[in-house]
């Protein structure tokens, strides 16, 4: 049990908990990808030994050459997946921040309906709209398209950038748009000209959220794409169910994967933390 | 008023329309069109999609259904379990990390890590560890001694659910912890002042400070886990796909097997709307929560 | 005619009444403070000046038009808000310069009609900082310089000064006073502290739930308060009220005769039904003789002291008895209220009765 304090003093008990806590926490949350790392600079044959060999000799970067020759579509996974993320991230954002803005701080009719609708929108479970979104696409020609995949990710993103946004909004001081309003500026010049430029770390805490989202997508991607738009998770899985058995590729390609994302959540760590985790508590 | 206020809404109506547009073609339209193919027997025929009226069969079909029964206890069993699991242990990390002494950034970048991974990845990166002959798992329990040869992970039924609730577990509890490290960080210092004056023990402080402040984020937590539990699927795919009979099969991995797999259109949909209500349900009572959250801060 | 006036202003939220009825007409050069607590209705008062809230009936008139229906742009104010209000990401140079780069004004004339302002206001040294970057002081001259640039007809102040430590608030007191002098533009000023508004305003309107209590120049309102309400709200330490009998020669507190001037011994006379009686702590004189009374409590603040003594029957009456004095809890003393200077309540309405036969009742 770890224990709360505020005051700077603590006693020795109390320290070595937290310090053993410390120790279990970074554990248990970075074991599995430092294994994930190391192994996929292993050859074969050091991950195939019981236990695994880590001499210096077994370790290698053949596994990240190799993985893009074992699994061609890997290189227009990516190519699709960056795609795929910076067009749903844009979008979600374009779309998403006005949308925001009226639901916090204009008047428009039926507020509380469509509040109610956004926040709805985020709990749906892809499977129930997947099979009519499937029939449509199909009927459209928009099966394994990326324009297909954008506007199901842009859909799916767009609920949550409206709450995290408007939550933010609601903090701005009700002032600077009285002070806009009577130097003259219309409704979307307040937006553009005040309000967004002092949204900024919220707005890159949406598009972080958005561009992950979209980027680890895997459901909709299995069942809307086929070759030529397949992204990254399906690749991965795809590779993981053929070559199951070169553990080392398979982790390059993980690593590959999730080299993206993992980059976006360090850089922005700070507004994750603040900003998306205070709009998901906030009303 | 008038002419002031006109413009000002007409504004507000136009900043919705095209966020309000795209939600209602992706998400609205479906999910109507999803209930109305539960009550038919849709199949597809010459590719050709066919939607006789079949009226609640489907949905008797789920109550009859050997499967969906099963798929059914399999989803309560894991969501409570990971629900539960994740918010003890999102709590304790929480905490963790509030204390003077865990507040450095390093740790809350490794919080976020599990969370950022695509779910394919960390399947794929568990099926790997989990594997029965070279798995690190394995490996490492064999060298301590606490097993003696080899376990089959993900090949024994109980086993296998079991395991894939660990796996779901480790990626999810992050979120949760950052949603309870930022309501704990919203707790008035001052109050835990008051009560290390009043002779509160770190206990009493948890039990009467820490937990009745948290109330409402708690609620919140496990309402969310509950809804993500729930949609559970990369990782059933990956690790898997259901088996070993049927064992690891969950609702949402039926609806999907049904309908893509069997092509049974309507009866996918029928197991689908009954995650969608569940979901809805408690996506009201998300809604409660935060505007208690919200008289709460006043 | 009015620079503005307000001609039966109702204002509501949903089923709150955040306005009722307010009439009040503003000259042209006047500064003019709205004064009262909150949820008074002031700022939402001043709102609807500015164009920012619409009233729900009644009508809004500057130089003898009706504005009700146009935008704060197109009614020729400025405003300085709570907390500055200031766009944090734009330079103070910026700042000032919104309002006509909204205009489509070209830069460089921009340029040219900021400088003079900023040089006023002693800012031209920081034209090229952020509002972050300011000190608190700053901070308010550039809000008021935003004001000033656009040339406007009329200034709104919504609680300036609230925000600021009690120094920088006196010496922007001063700061917008001279300002004004110097301008000579109609002001509105908003504000709950009683004594800013008595220093700054040519005439003050106190406001509560509402309605406008009394309308008067800082003297009338201080010297003759219309209601119990502004009697105790204007003055510090607060004025005491006090529920008196009628009495053969004046008003009875409990068992002691309280001898009345000329006039308010001629007003009471004319008025039937229960009376309050009110004095200020400066027109109470401690001495050898008097009242009897005992001390409570005895608060020195420099260049006086208040003294809260016991009043016959009940209640207690602060005095301020200039200097320094020693006084404690319990000591015995003897008190006298200046006749002349008492005011007497009706019960009922809270309203005074009128000592002056110049000023008519009510």
């Amino acid at each position: 049990m770890v224990r709360y304090v505020t005051s700077g003093a603590t006693s020795v008990t109390e320290r070595s908990l937290v310090g053993v806590g410390i120790v279990l926490f970074v554990l248990w949350n970075t074991a599995p990808l430092a294994w994930l790392v190391t192994s996929s600079l292993m050859h074969q044959q050091a991950l195939t030994t019981t236990p695994p060999d880590f001499s210096p000799a077994s370790f290698t970067l053949s596994n990240y050459t190799e993985v893009f020759n074992s699994a061609a579509q890997l290189g227009r996974g990516l190519l699709n997946s960056i795609i795929i993320a910076v067009g749903t991230t844009a979008l979600s954002i374009v779309l998403g921040a006005p949308a925001a803005y009226a639901l916090a701080r204009l008047p428009l009719p039926g507020r509380d309906h469509l509040l109610l609708m956004v926040l709805a929108a985020q709990m749906f479970p892809a499977v129930v709209v997947v099979i009519p979104l499937f029939i449509a696409a199909s009927k459209l020609g928009l099966i394994d398209t990326r324009i297909s995949l954008i506007l199901v990710y842009l859909t799916f993103n767009l609920p949550v950038v409206i709450w995290v946004l408007r939550g933010f909004f609601l903090g701005v001081p009700k002032g600077l748009e009285r002070a806009a309003e009577v130097d003259g500026a219309s409704t979307w010049q307040t937006f553009r000209l005040i309000v967004l430029p002092i949204s900024l770390p919220a707005l890159f805490a949406a598009s972080v959220f958005a561009f992950i989202e979209a980027w680890n997508e895997f459901f909709f991607a299995l069942i809307m794409t086929r070759q030529e738009s397949q992204t990254v998770p399906l690749v991965i899985s795809a590779f993981a169910g053929q070559y199951q058995t070169l553990f080392g590729q398979m982790m390059a390609a993980a690593a590959i994967s999730i080299a993206p994302v993992v980059f976006l959540a360090i850089l922005l760590r700070k507004t994750i933390l603040s900003g998306f985790a205070d709009g998901m508590l906030k009303g | 008023m008038a002419i002031q206020g006109m413009s000002v809404r007409s504004t507000a109506i136009l900043f919705v329309a095209p966020a309000l547009a795209a939600l209602m073609l992706v998400l609205a339209y479906p999910i109507v069109y999803s209930i109305w193919l539960s009550f038919t027997n849709a199949s597809l025929s010459a590719g050709e999609l066919q939607t006789p009226f079949a009226g609640l069969d489907n949905y008797m079909a789920l109550a009859g259904n050997r499967t969906a029964r099963g798929a059914l206890a399999n989803t309560i069993y894991f969501t409570v379990v990971e629900v539960v699991s994740v918010v003890v242990l999102g709590l304790a990390m929480a905490m963790l990390l509030n204390h003077p002494m865990a507040r450095s950034p390093i740790l809350r970048v490794l919080l976020i890590l599990p969370w950022a991974i695509a779910p394919v990845a960390n399947a794929v990166l568990w099926k790997w560890i989990l594997h029965s002959n070279y798995g690190i798992a394995n490996a490492i329990l064999l060298s301590t001694g606490a097993i003696e040869r080899n376990v089959t992970w993900l090949g024994s039924p109980l086993l296998a659910l079991n395991t894939m609730l660990l796996v779901d577990i480790w990626k999810s509890t992050p979120f949760i912890t950052i949603l309870l490290l930022a309501a704990l960080q919203g707790i008035p210092s001052a109050l835990y002042r008051a009560a290390t004056i009043d002779g509160a023990t770190a206990w009493q402080k948890f039990r009467h400070v820490t937990l009745p402040q948290l109330k409402t984020a708690l609620a919140i937590a496990i309402v969310l886990q509950t809804i993500w539990s729930l949609r559970v699927f990369d990782l059933i795919f990956v690790l898997t796909k259901g088996g070993p009979f049927d064992s690891t099969i969950v609702l949402n991995f039926l609806a999907y097997r049904e309908t893509f797999n069997f092509l049974k259109f309507g009866f996918g949909a029928a197991i689908a709307n009954l995650i969608f209500l569940v979901s809805l349900v408690l996506a009201i009572i998300y809604l409660r929560l935060l505007r208690l959250r919200a008289v709460e801060a006043r | 005619m009015s620079a503005i006036s307000l001609q039966g202003i109702v204002k509501r939220f949903g089923e709150t009444e955040v306005c009722r009825d307010i009439s009040l007409d503003i000259a042209k050069g006047e500064f003019m403070t709205l004064l009262g607590s909150s949820g008074c209705g002031k700022t939402t008062t001043l709102n609807m000046i500015a164009g920012l809230e619409h009233p729900t009936s009644g009508d809004i008139l500057m130089d003898g038009a009706r504005v009700n229906d146009l935008a704060p742009i197109a009614r020729g104010i400025a405003m300085v808000f709570q907390n500055y209000a200031l766009y944090p990401h734009m330079t103070v140079a910026d700042n000032i310069g919104f309002s006509l780069r909204l205009k489509g004004m070209p830069r460089d004339e921009i340029a040219r009609k900021v400088q003079p302002v900023a040089a006023a206001l002693e800012l031209s040294h920081v034209l090229g900082r952020f509002p972050a970057q300011l000190s608190g002081g700053q901070q308010q001259r550039v809000a008021i310089g935003r004001a000033i640039v656009r040339e406007p007809k009329v200034f709104l102040f919504d609680e300036p000064f609230s925000n600021l430590d009690a120094a920088l608030r006196l010496r922007m007191r001063g700061e917008v006073k001279e300002l004004h002098g110097r301008l000579g533009v109609t002001s509105v000023f908003v504000t709950h502290d009683q004594e800013e508004a008595m220093s700054i305003s040519d005439r003050i309107a106190v406001m509560r739930q509402g309605v406008i209590e009394q309308v008067g120049t800082p003297e009338e309102i201080y010297a003759r308060p219309a209601t119990t309400y502004v009697a105790t709200f204007i003055g510090s330490p607060q004025v005491d009220v006090l529920a008196v009998e009628r009495g053969s020669e004046g008003v009875r507190l409990g068992q002691v005769d309280i001898p009345l001037g000329e006039a308010a011994r001629a007003a009471l006379r004319r008025h039937d039904g229960a009376v309050d009686l009110a004095i200020r702590p400066e027109h109470v004189r401690l001495g050898d003789t008097g009242i009897a009374s005992t001390v409570r409590l005895s608060q020195p603040i420099g260049y006086a002291t208040i003294v809260t003594v016991d009043a016959p029957g009940g209640g207690m009456i602060s005095v301020r008895v200039p200097g320094l004095v020693k006084l404690v809890p319990g000591e015995a003393v003897h008190m006298h209220l200046d006749p002349e200077q008492i005011m007497l309540f009706d019960r009922a309405s809270g309203r005074r009765l009128a000592t002056d036969p110049l000023v008519p009742e009510g």
